[in-house]
């Protein structure tokens, strides 16, 4: 019984270990700036070259415990610290990090700078310090202040952005691209203005889903007809198909069987006299101080 | 200050608080209808279930109160009472529990010994297209059209969950129509069912069903969830739980689970989902031009796909061969108005025939229409979200 309940928290530790991992695996190293001279700054009035991460999925994912480092020989170089509620990062969100090597001054501060004269490559590991969840390679030579950016947030090639609506704003802890609209519903009313495309696409999808329900029930209906046939055919010890067809084995309807169910009903199950029942045998009851008249019954109260 | 004048501005100050002071002529029309759901449902005997609990709630969200006071009453007060209830359905979590409820209760039996009457729920759903395109021409946006259009559907937790994505604006509107109308189809389809049929047509006698296995009955939840979601997982929420509340049913090893899913549970929410959609549709959010269209789409939706329904099965009785023709009269039951439609179909078809009893072959297509307009919800969710 131990071991069968055991074996139990360990699947479900496995399962929500992996769940998180699964969360985990959808992080993503998102925009890197690595000269900082008037752009974002810290809770400090400082400005220092960061990191932003995006969570590409649609649950909160929690980064404790991951570990971003600049050094392949060091995956662990940077634990992200346990116990900070700031590191839970809601659907679709950032989370910026100072590469200022300040980690005293809280969690969004890591132990290494980036350097600007040579090519910085930065990785994200997950809490085993071995998966590789995310890396970059941020090429050198990259002006003040300009970030070295996805084109859309956690997906798409990356970009030099800084500055001017051209090449794209440096955008700290915010959306690469801004989303105003929704693209799909401006691509159906551009495209598909009278619904026809829709109604056809969609009408197709819901018929293919039900012709292949039917076609596959009509195939486990012909199976299971044959198998009752085969199973009636060896009850009533028949051999001959066509004989077993003629009186539709396999195929009786529910109806037969409501009769002979309702038949059975009728017969075991509905009296003309009910809860009363004759008997020439002694009827004994015996005596219990439960049923007893006397104790169900209050004492009137003795005058003294 | 006297301790008259004191008495006079409390009493005052009461009075602009009151109903009396803050009722507007919106707010009487939404309580007349309120009433006349109730009178429906009572008198009538429409659709008791629903229409009770949403009238009243239409009383209820329809009181009028002082909106700045900051009470916390209304349904739209973020903190209210009314508010929290109704996170069931702007979340969209009440309608897969209904589906839960509408699962451990249906018996897929008929379907399943007749599996070609998938294809006429599937036909019924062009009631729910054929919306869309109207509601496009008349100016509404495609998301606004998807969720308007699900009321050809003709279901009240489908039309609930796919306008709480697309549309929430509407959805006041939309879970109205599409419960009114649900209702109203003893008064819709019959006329629309005779338009389409023949004398001669509204006779045939169809095969009784053959009895089902268990085994059949077991497999039909789970394949039946793999192949629609496979296909549409945008309908997960609703597909999965009318077929996880099936196989609870069939199981026959969790008849408590089914039980309580078919019965307290469903109950539950069926009570609160319709207090608060009835709710929902406050005077100020509810009385706009846009209602009136979104009821006007929903009436047609609906005759388009009782329409399509019957057309269908006419079409599909050319390639059938004469021992299997299928009474068209069955068609309208492709609207996934679960079992109302399908009571309709023996009730006419009883008036032509005494002795043709079409319910359960109705069942068929009506339980098909679920899954129907729940994949078509999928779709339009996956197109337009």
């Amino acid at each position: 019984m131990n071991k069968k309940i055991l074996g139990i928290f360990l699947f479900a530790s496995l399962m929500v270990s992996s769940a998180w991992a699964q969360g985990r695996k959808g992080l993503r190293i998102n925009e890197v700036l690595v000269t900082n001279e008037t752009n974002y700054q810290d809770d400090y009035g400082c400005q220092s070259a960061w990191i932003e991460l995006f969570n590409t999925t649609f649950g909160t994912v929690d980064v404790r415990s991951c570990y971003l480092t600049n050094d392949r020989n060091n995956p662990k170089k940077y634990p992200i610290p346990k116990g900070d509620v700031l590191t839970e990062m809601p659907p679709r969100q950032h989370l910026l990090f100072w590469a200022d090597d300040m980690p005293n001054r809280g969690t969004f501060h890591v132990n290494f700078k980036l350097d600007p004269t040579k090519d910085n490559w930065i990785g994200l590991y997950d809490a085993n310090g071995r998966d590789l969840i995310d890396s970059v390679t941020v090429p050198a030579g990259i002006p003040a202040d300009h970030s070295y950016a996805r084109i859309e947030d956690g997906v798409g090639k990356w970009v030099i952005k800084g500055g001017d609506e051209q090449s794209g704003y440096v955008t700290p802890s915010t959306n690469n691209i801004t989303l105003d609209s929704n693209v799909k519903i401006e691509m159906f009313a551009e495209h598909d203005p009278f619904g026809v495309g829709m109604a056809i696409m969609a009408m197709a999808i819901v018929f293919l889903g039900l012709l292949l329900l039917y076609l596959l029930f009509r195939l486990i209906g012909q199976i299971s007809v044959l198998i009752k046939k085969r199973n009636a055919m060896r009850v009533h010890g028949i051999s001959d198909k066509e004989e077993a067809k003629e009186k539709g084995f396999g195929r009786e309807s529910g109806e037969v069987y409501a009769a002979i169910a309702m038949a059975l009903y009728q017969h075991f199950e509905v009296h003309d006299v009910e809860d009363t029942i004759l008997t020439i045998n002694k009827v004994k009851r015996a005596y219990s101080p439960w049923n007893s008249k006397i104790y169900s019954l209050r004492e009137i109260p003795h005058k003294k | 200050m006297g301790f008259v004048d004191f008495l006079g501005d409390n009493l005052v100050q009461f009075w602009e608080y009151t109903g009396f002071a803050n009722c507007t002529l919106p707010h009487l029309a939404m309580i007349v209808v309120g009433l006349f759901f109730i009178y429906l449902a009572i008198k009538k005997n429409f659709e008791p279930m629903l229409l009770v609990p949403i009238g009243f709630g239409i009383l209820i969200g329809n009181i009028p109160f002082k909106i700045d006071a900051g009470l916390e009453v209304g349904i739209y007060e973020e903190g209210s009472v009314l508010n929290i209830l109704y996170q069931g359905v702007s979340a969209g979590w009440y309608p897969p529990l209904v589906f839960l409820g509408i699962g451990a209760m249906t018996d897929f039996s008929s379907l399943i010994a007749n599996p070609k009457l998938m294809l006429v729920g599937a036909a019924a759903q062009f009631g729910i297209f054929g919306a869309y395109m109207v509601a496009l021409a008349l100016g509404f946006t495609p998301d606004q059209a998807g969720a308007i259009a699900i009321i050809g559907g003709a279901d009240g937790p489908t039309a609930i969950f796919l306008s709480s994505k697309l549309a929430p604006n509407l959805m006041g509107a939309i879970a109205v129509s599409a419960y009114s109308y649900m209702a109203l189809v003893p008064v819709i389809q019959p006329p629309i069912m005779r338009l389409f049929t023949t004398k001669k047509e509204r006779v045939i006698r169809m095969k009784p069903a053959r009895a089902v296995s268990q085994n059949e009955k077991i497999m039909f939840p789970i394949i039946g969830l793999l192949l629609t979601c496979f296909l549409v997982p945008s309908g997960l929420p609703l597909l999965g739980m009318l077929f996880f509340g099936n196989l609870l049913r069939e199981s026959g090893v969790t008849s408590r689970l089914a039980k309580t899913a078919s019965g307290p549970l469903c109950d539950t929410i069926t009570i609160l989902l319709g207090v608060t959609v009835g709710a929902s549709t406050q005077a100020s959010e509810f009385l706009t031009p846009s209602t009136l269209g979104i009821f006007a789409l929903g009436f047609m939706a609906f005759i388009i796909a009782s329409a399509s329904g019957v057309l269908f099965v006419k079409v599909f009785n050319l390639v059938l061969p004469k021992s299997k023709k299928i009474n068209p009269l069955i068609g309208n039951a492709g609207v996934s108005a679960v079992p109302m439609s399908a009571r309709i179909s023996n009730n006419i078809g009883l008036e032509y025939d005494s002795t043709n009893y079409l319910l359960m072959h109705a069942m068929g297509p009506n339980v098909a229409g679920v899954i129907g307009s729940a994949v078509a919800a999928g779709v339009l969710l996956g197109f337009l979200s």
